[in-house]
Order: C-alpha cells, then sequence, then structure tokens
C-alpha cells in the first residue's frame, strides 16, 4: 500500500516535470512587432529608422501646435467661438488674447511634438553610431542639424528648455537658459552645415523634404536674425552672412507666380529651401483645409470628409491686402468688410489668393445655402465669407472670418492636402536678408533693402513698388508675402508688435520677466503636464 | 445549552421510548419521518436498513413521510439520511414502527463552497467566500451573467449605467484593488481559469462563488488582485432524469431621460437670446428614437445519469430587443456537460463543451446625446431641399458632432457577431483512496466580428468609426474582426483523508495557460452603389490609396506552480496555508517570476463559549498575496514598428521606430490582504450573518504615466508606480422573520459594503498626479477634470470651486481663500468631489404565501459624486444658437458665459432603487396525470423606481471613465450613456 502510494506519487511527479513548460521568454509572442536588436541591418532598414525623426514632422501642418502656437497669438489668424463650437474650455481664444497657462493643450503639444523629434534623433544618433557601418554614420550630421532644427523651435517658443542631447543618459535633466540653447543651436548647425548635401539645383530629389546644407544656412539665418531677442547680441553680419550662402550658391530663385509655391504639387517650387512633403496618401498631416472651411464646403471641393469652420483671418489682417494706401497698386471690385461682405473697391493684390471670402458655391456651381445660419448674420442663409467677424467670443457667426485660401483647395481633395508645406522658402530668406541690412544700418530705405521688397512685391502680388520703407510698413509688406507661413509670432515680437493692441487682442500688460527682460508673454508657459513629470523643471517666470 | 447536545438527548430519550417496545427480530419496520422543527412529515427521506446478515435494503419516504422496509431476515439498523438533514442512525433491533424525528442540518454550514482548485465545506471556510445559488440570483430581464449578482453579495459593485441592450457590466469586488490589467475579478467556470463571464447561460448556472479576500484568491495568484468569481453549472443526477423549461417575456421602456428643454421652452429661449433657429416643427426625439422594447428567452434543458454516466444539455435563446431603435440582440447558446466514471469509480472523465453565438445590432450610444441637444424645433425629415444634406429625406444641419438621431439609427448600420466556443475536458483517477490525480485541459475561442455601413445618403457623423465625416462620402463600409484563443493545461495531486481527529485535503498542481490575439479592421469607402457595401473591393477609397487597413497579433503564457493544505480539527479549528508560484511572458527577464503566499484559520467559538441562542460563532482570519499582469504584452521590450512613410531620396519609405517606452524592470504588481471575518448562526439559526474587516496594501502599482522625453521615447510610459491601501468592512445579515409556522413566511436579508482606498505613495518619476481624464470633444480635451495624488482617495475630481454667477452673468469661482473671482484656467482649483460609493447596500425580503411567493430587492449606493457631462456642456443659454440645452433645477437663464467647468457641474449621486420586485406561484401538480413535476409562472418588474436627487438619466456608479477607460477616474456621467430603462417580464419554469 505504502509503496504503491510512492510509486503513484513519483508517476504524477513525473507527468508533472514531463508536461512542464517554464519557458517565460516573450520573444515568440511579439508576432507583430520587431524588437529594437532586429533591426538596422541593411541599408533600407537605415533609411527606415533615418525616415522616423522626420516622420515626426507630419504635426506641422495640422492645428495641434505649429501653426496655431505661431499664428492664433498674432493678428494673421482667429480662431473665434462659434456658439457651442470651437469653444473648447477658452485655449484658442487665450492664444489670441495672450492668457494662455501651462495647462492649456497647444503649447503642451508643441512641446511634445519638439521634444519626440529630439528623441529620436538623439536615439538614431547612438543606435547608427553603434552601427558604425559608412551608411549608417552618414546619417549623423543630418541629424544633429535636424534636431538643432527642433532645438530652435523649442528655443523660440519657450526659452528655457532642457538641453537633453545623449541617449544613454537615462535621467531627466533640468532646464538651460536660453542663450545656452542658442548657442548649442548656433554650434551643432555651423559644425554640421557643412558636412550636409550641396544640392547644385532645385527641385532636388537626393535631399527633398530633408536637411541638407541650405535648410542649416536657412535655420542659423533665422537663429542670427532674432539673436538679440535670444540674448545673444545682434549677430546680423552673420545672419546675411547665411543668408549670402544660399542666395550665392544660385540654387534657389523667386517663383514667377505666388500661387506655384502653395499648389497641390508646389514640389517644383525653385523657392523650397525646406518643404515638408505632404501627400494624402503616404504623408498625410496638412489639414488647413478642413481648420478653416466651413462644414458645407464640403460640396465646394468634393471633399471626403466634413470641415471644422474653424481658423479665419481678421479683418484687419484682411484689409492689409485691399487697402489702397497702404497697399498701393491697381485696384477693382474686392469683397468688403461690411458685416454683410459688400464688394467694394481695393488693391488687387494678386497675393488676395490667400484667402476665401464672398459667396460659397458647391462644386456644380450652385450656390450653397447654409440652412444653420446664424439668426442675427445679415447676409443670412445664403453662405457667404465675410471678413467682417462679430465677435472672438461666444458667439461668433458661423460664415464670418475670411478663410485661410493660401494653400491651394482642389476638387476630390481629401482631408489630407496635397500641398507641400513650405518651412524655409527663399524669399524669406530674400526678405531675413533685407531686413538684417536694414537693421544693420539702422535704415529702413537702405537701397537693398528697398529693391529685395520691391522685387518681391510687384513680381508675387502685382502692386506698385514702395519708394519709401519704414519698420512697420516693411513688417505689413513682409506679413502680406508669409502669411500663416507660421513666422508671425517671431516676426510680431522682433519688430516689438506682439504685445500691442490689434484685432481681438488687447495690449499686454507691460512686464519684464521673460529671460534678458522680454515681456514673459513671448515665450510659452512650460507645459504643466512636463512639470509634474520632471521635478527639475522651473516654470518660466511669470507663469 | 448547544443544540447538539439537546438533539443528542432527544434522540436517547427516543431512543429509549422504543427499546422498550419487544425485543425481537423483525422482518418489516415501518414509520414516520418528521421535521424536528415543526412535526411536519419530511418526504424523499433516503431510508437505508442493514439486516441481521449484514444485506442492505433501502426506501425513501413518501408524500406523508411514511417509509415501509421488509427484508427476509431482521432489520437490525436503519439509517436516514437526506438533503438538509443530519444524518441518523437508529437502532430498530426488535421494532417494528419507529418514528423519527429529522434535525435539519446546519445547511449553511456543511453547504459545499467551491474554492480554487477544489471544494470545502462552509464551516472548513477561513477566507471571505460568499456563495450564492441560483435561486437567490436576481430574476427577470436578464442577459447577462452579472446581473444575476448585482447587490447580492456584500462588496461586489456590479454596475451599468443606462439599458444599453448590449452593454457590459462593470465588475469591482471590494472597489479598487489593483490597477494592473484587470479591475474586474477573474472568473473561472467549473475549473476553466479566466473564461469569459458569458460564455454560460445564466440559465444554466448552479451556483457561484465569490473568493474575496487575499487569502482565497492567491491560489489564482497573478490574477487575484480584483477578486475571484467561480461559476458551477448544473450537472446531471445519477437516477433521475429531468426536463426543465424556462421562457419569459419582458417589456422594456425609458423610465429617466437627460432633462433638457421643450420645443416651447427652446423657442421662447431663442426669442431672449436673439439667435439660433426655429425651424417650425415640435419633435420629442426622444421619443423619436426609443420604443418599447419586447424581449423573450427560453432555456430548454434535460439532465440524467446512470449508475457511470450523468449528463446534462441545455439549450437557450434569446431575442431581445434594445429601447433604441434598430437596437437589440439574438443569442443562441448550448452547453453539454459529460461526467462517466470507470474503473470501480476510481476514473472520472468529464467533457464540457459549450457555444455561443450572438448577433448584435449595436446602434449608436452617441444618438441619446443628440436626442438631448438636437433643435426641438427641426422636423425629423427635411422640409426643404438645403436640409436634406445628404439626400436621404432625413432634416440635417452642416454642424460638427451634431447629426438627427433618428437619421444616425436608421440609415447606418453597427452590427457584431460573436462566436464563442468553449472546450474543457479532464480526467481525475484516484490512486489510493484519498489521493487523486487530475488532468484538465481547456480552451476557449472568442471570435468577435463588427460590419458597420454608412450609405451614400446619410450625413456620416463623426461618431462613425475612423473619423469620416459629412456627406458625399458615397457610402462608406467598417469591419473589424477580433480573434481570442486560450488554452490552459493543468495537472492537480488532490489528497483527502483523516488522521485521528484531523481531517486533511492538500492539493498541489501545475498550471499552464497561454492567450493569442489577433485581429484586423478595415475602413473604405466611395461605393458605386450601397448594395456593395459589403465588398470591399468595390469601394473605390481602395483604388485611391484612401482605405485604411491594420491588424494584430500578440499573446502571452503564464505558467504556474501552486499548492494547498486545508486542515480541520474535530470541526472546530481550520487551518490552510497555500503558494503560487507563478510567471509570466509580460514581465522583463529579471521579473519574470513571483511568489504568492497566503494562509488563513479560524475557529468556532461556540464549540467552548456556548453563548447562548447561538448556534455558530467562528472566527476566522486570513492573510494572501496576490498580483496583477501589466495590461498589455510587449512593454518590456524595446519593439519597433512602422511610424508612417518619409521621403527618402525620392522614394516613399515605411519609417520604423519604437512604438512605447521599453520598461526591462517592470514587475508584478502585487496586493497584500489580511482579513478578519466573523460568521454566525443565532436562534435556531434563524438569524446568521458574515462580517468582514480587511486591510490591504497593494504595490508596484502598474500605471501608465507622464514621463519626461527625453530622456524617455515617448512622453508616456508603463511603470511601477507607487501604493495603495484599502480598507473596508462588509455585513451580510439574514433573518426569517417568520418562520414557516402555517402557510405563511418572510425572510429578509440585507447586506452592507464600505470601502475606503489610498493612494499612499507615487514614485516621484511618475510626477505629482497621475490617472487624469478630461471633459472630451468637442474641444475640453485639456479640461482636467480628476486627478490622483499622492494621500488621497481615488477617485477625485479636480477643478474650480463654484461661486455663482456675477452681475454681468460671468462664472464666478473660488480663488482659494473663500472669495469670488472670475472662473478661468489659471483660477484656484481643488478636490470638488469623489466618484466612488463610500458604501453601497443591497436589501432583499422574500414572502412565502401558500402557493405565492413574492420577493422584492432594494439596492443603493450612497455617498459618491457624480460628474455631470450633459450639464457641463450644454446647461449653457448660450448653446442654443445651435443646440437644444440641458434644463434641470440647475438651469440659470443668467448664464452668459462660455463652458467653464466648476463644481457646478457635480451632483451627489446617492440613490436607491427598487432594482427587482418577484411575485411567483407554483401550482399544484396532480402527480402523473400529465408527468409534470412542478409548474410555476411569475412576473418580474425591473427598476420599478429610483429614489435620487441626481438629475442625470442614472445615477448608478461609474467605476471606469467609459470614454477612455481610464479606472482612476471614475464617477463622470459621459453624454453618450444610455438612459434608464424599467422593464416587466412575465415567465414560466416547467419542470417535466
Amino acid at each position: 500500500m505504502k509503496n504503491k502510494l510512492i510509486k503513484s506519487t513519483l508517476m504524477a511527479g513525473l507527468l508533472f516535470t514531463g508536461f512542464s513548460c517554464t519557458k517565460l521568454d516573450e520573444g515568440p509572442y511579439l508576432f507583430d512587432k520587431v524588437t529594437g536588436d532586429k533591426f538596422g541591418k541593411t541599408d533600407l532598414e537605415v533609411q527606415s529608422l533615418v525616415g522616423a525623426a522626420y516622420a515626426n514632422l507630419a504635426g506641422v501642418g495640422g492645428n495641434n501646435h505649429y501653426i496655431p502656437l505661431n499664428e492664433v497669438t498674432t493678428d494673421e489668424i482667429v480662431v473665434p467661438t462659434r456658439g457651442p463650437d470651437w469653444g473648447d474650455g477658452g485655449h484658442w481664444v487665450r492664444l489670441k488674447r495672450h492668457t494662455y497657462v501651462a495647462t492649456d493643450p497647444l503649447p503642451a503639444n508643441g512641446w511634445n511634438f519638439c521634444y519626440s523629434g529630439v528623441s529620436t534623433c538623439n536615439r538614431l544618433i547612438f543606435n547608427l553610431t553603434k552601427i558604425g557601418t559608412p551608411s549608417a554614420l552618414e546619417y549623423i550630421p543630418e541629424l544633429k542639424a535636424l534636431r538643432a532644427i527642433y532645438y530652435y523651435w523649442l528655443m523660440d517658443w519657450y526659452g528655457n528648455v532642457p538641453l537633453s542631447i545623449d541617449y544613454s543618459v537615462t535621467t531627466p535633466v533640468g532646464n538651460s537658459p536660453r542663450l545656452d540653447v542658442y548657442k548649442f543651436i548656433e554650434s551643432e548647425l555651423t559644425t554640421n552645415a557643412p558636412l550636409l548635401k550641396k544640392p547644385t539645383s532645385v527641385p532636388d530629389v537626393a535631399t527633398y523634404g530633408r536637411v541638407n546644407y541650405y535648410t542649416a544656412e536657412a535655420c542659423l539665418a533665422k537663429l542670427y536674425l532674432n539673436a538679440e531677442l535670444y540674448g545673444a547680441g545682434k549677430q546680423y553680419d552673420k545672419a546675411i552672412a547665411a543668408c549670402d550662402n544660399i542666395i550665392n550658391s544660385g540654387v534657389y530663385n523667386l517663383m514667377p507666380n505666388y500661387a506655384d509655391n502653395f499648389s497641390q504639387n508646389d514640389q517644383g517650387s525653385k523657392e523650397f529651401i525646406w518643404a515638408i512633403p505632404f501627400d494624402h496618401i503616404k504623408f498625410g498631416g496638412l489639414n488647413i483645409n478642413m481648420m478653416t472651411l466651413s462644414y458645407l464646403n464640403q460640396r465646394t471641393y468634393n471633399i471626403n470628409a466634413q470641415p471644422w469652420n474653424g481658423f479665419a483671418s481678421t479683418a484687419e489682417f484682411y484689409k492689409s491686402y485691399i487697402d489702397t494706401i497702404a497697399n498701393p497698386g491697381t485696384t477693382g471690385m474686392v469683397v468688403g468688410l461690411s458685416p454683410k461682405g459688400d464688394m467694394t473697391r481695393g488693391t488687387l493684390d494678386k497675393r488676395l489668393g490667400n484667402f476665401i471670402v464672398g459667396p460659397q458655391f458647391a462644386a456644380d456651381g450652385t450656390r450653397l445655402v447654409d440652412d444653420g445660419a446664424d439668426a442675427t448674420d445679415p447676409d443670412g442663409t445664403p453662405f457667404t465669407f465675410t471678413p467682417y467677424m462679430n465677435e472672438l467670443e461666444p458667439a461668433a457667426w458661423r460664415q464670418s472670418g475670411a478663410r485661410i485660401g493660401k494653400w491651394q483647395m482642389y476638387n476630390g481633395m481629401t482631408s489630407n492636402m496635397d500641398n507641400d508645406f513650405v518651412i524655409f522658402r527663399y524669399a524669406d530668406i530674400l526678405l531675413t536678408k533685407a531686413e538684417s541690412i536694414a537693421r544693420n544700418t539702422s535704415n529702413w530705405n537702405d537701397a537693398t533693402t528697398l529693391a529685395t521688397v520691391n522685387q518681391i512685391r510687384t513680381l508675387h502680388g502685382g502692386v506698385t513698388p514702395f519708394a519709401t520703407l519704414t519698420a512697420a510698413t516693411f513688417l505689413a509688406e513682409r506679413s502680406r508675402e508669409m502669411f500663416c507661413e507660421a513666422w508671425k509670432r517671431q516676426d510680431m515680437i522682433r519688430f516689438g508688435t506682439y504685445n500691442d493692441a490689434y484685432g481681438f487682442h488687447n495690449a499686454d500688460a507691460p512686464d519684464a520677466l521673460g529671460p534678458n527682460g522680454i515681456n514673459h508673454l513671448n515665450i510659452f508657459p512650460i507645459p504643466d503636464a512636463q512639470i509634474n513629470a520632471n521635478k527639475l523643471l522651473k516654470q518660466n517666470p511669470g507663469y | 445549552m448547544n443544540l447538539k447536545k439537546l438533539a443528542k438527548g432527544i434522540l436517547c430519550f427516543c431512543l429509549a421510548l422504543f427499546s422498550t417496545m419487544a425485543y425481537a427480530q423483525n422482518k418489516e419496520v415501518t414509520g414516520k419521518v418528521t421535521d424536528s422543527k415543526d412535526g411536519s412529515p419530511v418526504a424523499g427521506i433516503s431510508v437505508l436498513g442493514v439486516t441481521t446478515s449484514g444485506k442492505k435494503v433501502g426506501t425513501a419516504t413518501a408524500n406523508d413521510g411514511s417509509f415501509k422496509l421488509s427484508s427476509t431476515d431482521g432489520i437490525s439498523k436503519i439509517t436516514f439520511s437526506g438533503v438538509g438533514f443530519e444524518k441518523q442512525d437508529l437502532n430498530v433491533a426488535g421494532k417494528s414502527d419507529v418514528a423519527v424525528s429529522m434535525k435539519s442540518s446546519n445547511t449553511a454550514l456543511n453547504e459545499v463552497t467551491v474554492v480554487g482548485y477544489g471544494t470545502l465545506k462552509k464551516r472548513e471556510i477561513t477566507s471571505a467566500i460568499t456563495r450564492v445559488n441560483a435561486e437567490q440570483f436576481n430574476k427577470g430581464n436578464i442577459n447577462d451573467v452579472a446581473q444575476l449578482l448585482q447587490g447580492k453579495v456584500a462588496g461586489l459593485s456590479i454596475s451599468r449605467a443606462g439599458g444599453d441592450v448590449n452593454g457590459g457590466f462593470d465588475i469591482r469586488l471590494r472597489g479598487l484593488s489593483t490597477i494592473g490589467s484587470g479591475t474586474s475579478p477573474l472568473v473561472v467556470i467549473d475549473g476553466q481559469v479566466g473564461a469569459d463571464l458569458n460564455s454560460v447561460d445564466p440559465n444554466d448556472i448552479k451556483s457561484i462563488d465569490v473568493l474575496k479576500d487575499g487569502s482565497s484568491a492567491a491560489i489564482y495568484g497573478t490574477r487575484g488582485s480584483a477578486g475571484v468569481i467561480i461559476v458551477t453549472t448544473k450537472t446531471g443526477t445519477k437516477g433521475t432524469s429531468q426536463v426543465t423549461y424556462n421562457g419569459s417575456v419582458s417589456i422594456e421602456n425609458a423610465a429617466r431621460l437627460t432633462q433638457h428643454a421643450s420645443a416651447a421652452e427652446y423657442r421662447s429661449l431663442l426669442k431672449t437670446l436673439g439667435a439660433g433657429t426655429d425651424y417650425g416643427a415640435t419633435t420629442d426625439w426622444y421619443k423619436e428614437i426609443t420604443r418599447t422594447a419586447i424581449s423573450h428567452q427560453h432555456n430548454l434543458s434535460f439532465s440524467g445519469g446512470n449508475e457511470h454516466t450523468t449528463y446534462n444539455a441545455s439549450v437557450n435563446y434569446r431575442d431581445a430587443q434594445g429601447i433604441a431603435i434598430t437596437t437589440g440582440l439574438k443569442q443562441l447558446n448550448g452547453r453539454l456537460n459529460i461526467t462517466h466514471k470507470a474503473l470501480n469509480d476510481r476514473l472520472v472523465f468529464n467533457v464540457e463543451v459549450s457555444t455561443t453565438r450572438k448577433t448584435a445590432d449595436l446602434g449608436f450610444s452617441n444618438a441619446f446625446e443628440y436626442a438631448t441637444i438636437y433643435n426641438p424645433t427641426s422636423p425629423v425629415y427635411a422640409q426643404k431641399p438645403e436640409q436634406d444634406l445628404a439626400g436621404g429625406g432625413y432634416f440635417e444641419v452642416s454642424a460638427t458632432e451634431y447629426s438627427n438621431p433618428v437619421a444616425l439609427l436608421r440609415q447606418n448600420s453597427n452590427h457584431q457577431q460573436l462566436s464563442r466556443l468553449n472546450f474543457a475536458g479532464s480526467a481525475e483517477y484516484e490512486i489510493v483512496k484519498g489521493l487523486k490525480f487530475l488532468t484538465r485541459y481547456a480552451q476557449q475561442q472568442t471570435s468577435t466580428y463588427l460590419t458597420a455601413y454608412s450609405p451614400s445618403t446619410a450625413f456620416i457623423d463623426r461618431g462613425f468609426y475612423n473619423g469620416v465625416t459629412g456627406v458625399g462620402r458615397h457610402g462608406y463600409s467598417y469591419k473589424k474582426d477580433d480573434e481570442a484563443t486560450t488554452q490552459l493545461y493543468e495537472n492537480t495531486l488532490s489528497y483527502n483523508g483523516k488522521i485521528s481527529n484531523l481531517e486533511v485535503a492538500a492539493v498541489a498542481g501545475y498550471s499552464y495557460q497561454d492567450f493569442i490575439y489577433q485581429g484586423f479592421n478595415a475602413g473604405a469607402g466611395n461605393f458605386i452603389t450601397d448594395l456593395s457595401g459589403q465588398d470591399f473591393s468595390t469601394a473605390q477609397d481602395i483604388q485611391n490609396g484612401l482605405a485604411s487597413i491594420n491588424s494584430y497579433k500578440n499573446g502571452n503564457r503564464l505558467v504556474a506552480f501552486f499548492g494547498r493544505v486545508n486542515l480541520n480539527y474535530n470541526n472546530f479549528a481550520f487551518i490552510s496555508a497555500s503558494l503560487r508560484r507563478e510567471g509570466s511572458t509580460e514581465f522583463g527577464p529579471n521579473n519574470k517570476w513571483g511568489y504568492f503566499p497566503a494562509v488563513s484559520a479560524g475557529v468556532d467559538l461556540n464549540k467552548f463559549l456556548n453563548l447562548p441562542g447561538f448556534n455558530t460563532l467562528k472566527l476566522r482570519g486570513s492573510y494572501g498575496v496576490t498580483g496583477a499582469l501589466p495590461p498589455s504584452p510587449g512593454l518590456a521590450a524595446i519593439t519597433y514598428t512602422s511610424g508612417g512613410n518619409y521621403l527618402i531620396n525620392g522614394n516613399w519609405i515605411s519609417t520604423f521606430g519604437p512604438n512605447q517606452n521599453d520598461n526591462p524592470d517592470l514587475r508584478w504588481e502585487k496586493k497584500a490582504e489580511t482579513d478578519i471575518g466573523l460568521d454566525f448562526a443565532a436562534f435556531n439559526n434563524r438569524l446568521s450573518g458574515t462580517v468582514d474587516y480587511y486591510k490591504r496594501k497593494t504595490s508596484d502599482l502598474i500605471f501608465n504615466v507622464e514621463v519626461p522625453a527625453p530622456p524617455a521615447l515617448f512622453h508616456r510610459a508603463w511603470k511601477n508606480i507607487g501604493d495603495m491601501t484599502g480598507n473596508g468592512i462588509e455585513v451580510a445579515l439574514n433573518y426569517e422573520v417568520i418562520r414557516k409556522t402555517s402557510k405563511f413566511n418572510w425572510t429578509t436579508g440585507v447586506n452592507f459594503a464600505h470601502n475606503h482606498v489610498v493612494l499612499t505613495r507615487l514614485d516621484p518619476s511618475a510626477g505629482s498626479y497621475i490617472g487624469e481624464t478630461n471633459l472630451g470633444s468637442p474641444g475640453q480635451e485639456a479640461t482636467q477634470i480628476t486627478r490622483t495624488y499622492a494621500g488621497a482617495e481615488i477617485g477625485a475630481f479636480y477643478n474650480q470651486v463654484y461661486m455663482g454667477l456675477d452681475a454681468n452673468g460671468k462664472i464666478l469661482a473660488d480663488d482659494g481663500t473663500g472669495k469670488a473671482v472670475p472662473a478661468g484656467p489659471g483660477t484656484y482649483k481643488t478636490v470638488i468631489g469623489h466618484g466612488l460609493p463610500k458604501f453601497e447596500m443591497g436589501w432583499t425580503n422574500t414572502f412565502n404565501y401558500g402557493n405565492f411567493d413574492l420577493n422584492f430587492f432594494l439596492r443603493g449606493s450612497f455617498g459618491h459624486d457624480l460628474i455631470n457631462t450633459n450639464r457641463a456642456f450644454y446647461e449653457n443659454p448660450s448653446v442654443a444658437a445651435l443646440y437644444n440645452v440641458v434644463k434641470t433645477k440647475y438651469f440659470d437663464p443668467k448664464l452668459k458665459d462660455a463652458q467653464i467647468f466648476t463644481s457646478l457641474y457635480v451632483e451627489k449621486g446617492d440613490f436607491v432603487k427598487l432594482d427587482n420586485a418577484t411575485l411567483g406561484y407554483n401550482f399544484n401538480i396532480v402527480k402523473k396525470a400529465n408527468g409534470v413535476k412542478s409548474f410555476r409562472a411569475f412576473l418580474t418588474g425591473h427598476n420599478l423606481f429610483t429614489i435620487t436627487g441626481y438629475t442625470g438619466a442614472d445615477p448608478e456608479v461609474r467605476y471606469t471613465d467609459n470614454l477612455n477607460g481610464n479606472i482612476l477616474a471614475p464617477g463622470i456621467d459621459r453624454r453618450s450613456t444610455w438612459v434608464l430603462t424599467r422593464s416587466f417580464t412575465v415567465g414560466v419554469n416547467i419542470v417535466l
């Protein structure tokens, strides 16, 4: 009996061990994932890795950070509260009124966008160094320059940001002063620019959409143009030198037709120093059509989704194009500034195509009727975009506001547009040089400055050249040219108008709490979520 | 005076009485068996006699309690036994007529309770386990197993806000005890660990045991932290043959709506506002989208068996309509359970197969949001061409997140087909007496196939799949297939024996389980004709590169060794100890294995205290450690997936990079729980009850938190982030107010549970708070309304404190000193409510009068707050420019501000519901007249009334934020929740 018991127990024990699997390697269960150590072996895989540092840039075309942070905070763009629509907890209104706080979503999105890019670059610089093949190492200067551009945006937006640049350091770091970040960017760009590819003509297939020598120089030009604000003193000579490196190469030219820089097939533009190559299938993210068009415009362009009726330009900015005194040129009938959008005589600047205004039609030409029109909107149910906007909140009329038409809206587009979105454009570099010369010589009527402004103005706008310039008329002209290209916040800060009163924005209370004594509002608050996650981070003064 | 001693005394007296009779060996013994309680005759008592020559003769008592045993030689001894009575041996040598008084056994204590990997008598239980038998289940319009238990077990919270016929239930045991993968208890069905609770039909369940404390759940190791629910299904009994039919028909209606302005009120609001549009019609949108839903369900089962084989087979069919038009479900379920014994009963085979096929029309829950806010002056159907935006004939207006709810439900389909196959087979061999080896294999396969279509004539709402919106999409088709398979293989060796006064039960085993999940989903539009909407190859989006396709496959494996020993000393003192060592593929190489020990003990104090009136008084204490898994696999390793394309050298290349932060140090979340309990029965067992107090600490909580990126790759990471402690008290009492004296009896039962959970430690690397959630789209995605931080109770609402309106109708809030300042994003914020209840109660009453029975059941939750998001978004006159307004007692026409979230939208959620009331009648059956054994008819009302101060549709506790599944954000009444419903059911139970 006892023997039997022992035997049986042993047998059971054997059964146990015989069938007992104790392997717990997760590998066999990761059916649909590639573990990091198994990727990066071939040139194609290396290209795929590098591409990840750029794929992040899809975010610049939407309403999450890049365009709104740089434009809704200025006199160009407004996102009004249209009754229950776009109230969004008030954060759009706060961008407009410069009452943004650390818990607001857009500064948080901008931070995550840039640092996601920085993170990827850090990781790739580390991993490609480890892989060590020539074809892997070749990308490192490019990734360093791209990282510097991400840091440029961070430094411009938030000022004192943490300099996290080494993937092997796994502990978080605290803020660096704005000037230190400036120096890092300058050093990275100047060191790596000479190692980057130099296209001899554009469009250049090999570097299109990516950071090349001229991209790095363009970023340096912007860095130096604003250096004084960043606490680095006047650097206009360096800005001019960087611009000249681009201009004198002869690679780039102004496009005779302004609209060709923003068309569905704008990839051929000779002005693109760096553009994000959006594509409705391969690289979606340019959603300006969704952001600005009204719901009913779905039928104007046969879009595959209903637009959101949000972003619009302000009446005063629209006026800067049609005003016959401020912007002299041939005149004709244009949509005016009255609440009904009555036609009026105004300057026919070719760049008026930057806006969509007036009566709206379906693709087949029938007039659109908006059954949901606001009862108080004087032009009623016939669907009309008026530059006039009754109020910022809480009940802006749903048909009010000139819409952003700069990027060509085409029939049959999807919510993701095909148009490529330019970050550094040749006209901008010409204007950067013109401004640097004027600032260097304290003379807005410097011959080169005036000639450059008039060259662009006559070619792109088809309007009369200016005889003289002031800082204000220079900025106004620069703004007509650069509308909605996401440089306006920086421009207004540089020209000292950011804190002034303008459409739907009262003058900011003056203070000198920001770095180097600037108004604290001229950099954004560090997002609350980041301060929560990283104990070493200190909030920017004034927030 | 001990009852047992009393009984013994009575027995001795009887024996003495009988022994005075002639001392002769009788060939025939007759007698009558009565109930010691009231002297009533007892039928069906087994009467087993032993003759002088050792032969056995047997019979059973008749309806009048009489029996007759006869034998060729004399009968010396008779054993009387029966369910619910203590076994009695009677020496009948020399007697021919005996009167036997059967003492009802302490059924509560002898009842078998299912514990992990075994069974114990209730008296032997040393941890907090509650058993609910089928007769105690909730009855009526029941389509989900969870409904059976709602309110029945102290500490087990089961809730579903609103009456979505296809909606699932949130199940929580003892509040939030883990924030790992499963906050719902682990489900074990007939030994099949991790089975879906709804793989069994409610009709097929015999009993459900709820393992509440850490000690009882610890044998299930890594998945026991949220408790364990063990379901035992019906089986056949040898020597019987039974056919059962249960059938019922229900009607269901909307009982409470989201309060909103009527068309007349809205019209006058438009006049004062000077905005918005009066379209001239008067439409009650709730009336348009709801109906009286009719449901019916049928269950047919047959069971029986002989010496070797027993079986139970059942077929269930249910067809339930939802109160929202076009919604409902149809389900066919079959189950077969066969047990066969061989080798002189030493080898026992069991096979259990069940299959379920459910087709559901899910509808679109945001129809309820739109029914609230859709302009009540809009007609249902377009009156002018410009109102017919999509050409389907319905009235629509171009706006975002705003759609005609009737069109939404009528035009678009959202159809789900669920198939589930469960197979379990086991073989048990008794090696020597008491020592058994059992091997079990089980698998569950679940396939969920969803098809949704929005035709070319529909104005597509943002709530449809893949974010498609508006008109002119020429149809959009979406399909999603999810396949889940789990395989379980277990071996156990168990021993049951007795060494003098010590009963020993021991079990040791090995468990292997793997899980494979795979699926795909695709969406594409632009069809030439809606008729080919189910054929993706005809979607022009595919040629145009605009279709979306995703697929996945992942899985994990659990391996465990476990053992347990139970000791019972003379039915007086009890000890249990167990240990499980378990490993999972989901953890990093350094932390794969964990140990989960438990120990518990109990002693029946009454055995030596002999308290007057008390029948039992058992004190028990337990301690156990359980664990929790991460919510998804692959979190430990760094894995790469495609992150979109980019243009490299003129070619689009699919880019690869990490898709998450890796955490090779991720380790088990562990919960250690101590439970002290008291089980008692008194006054002839008329009063019985259980009291439990527990205290627990969950450490190494696994949660997704914000981390600084860089150095992290992504700004959220799964980490072990802190500790949580909880304590609570549970009381369950049952009292037979009126014992069956004549025709009437009345039993009442009440259960009460309180628990309190605090996040005691938050790792600095996880930031200063976690678990935040927002008010939601449109636009309030950045409005944080909850947060959890160290030292605070879980479930806090966090925002501004409402202080009224200023003269201009702008919202004022507390600046932190009690001063009213304009509300805004920078204004002082603090805790403004709590989403979890302070305590929950259930109160049941059962009355029997003759053939009638009446049961009513009240359920309540108290002390929880709710964020009424309908009000937060729409109780503002300014939204009337486009939307109808929510109009409760808090509506203030003076409000002239944007939608700013404050404590104004936090309300007390306390409620009492008359959850269930059932009136039944048992027909007298004329024996053998038609073969019917019993016939019962009943009428049940569900949700007959709700007492609450809450202004929303349903004050039920929201344990999880249903918008994003955030378990640290309870208490949010989201806008797309179905309204509360009420139902009435008539049904019959027939046994043949």
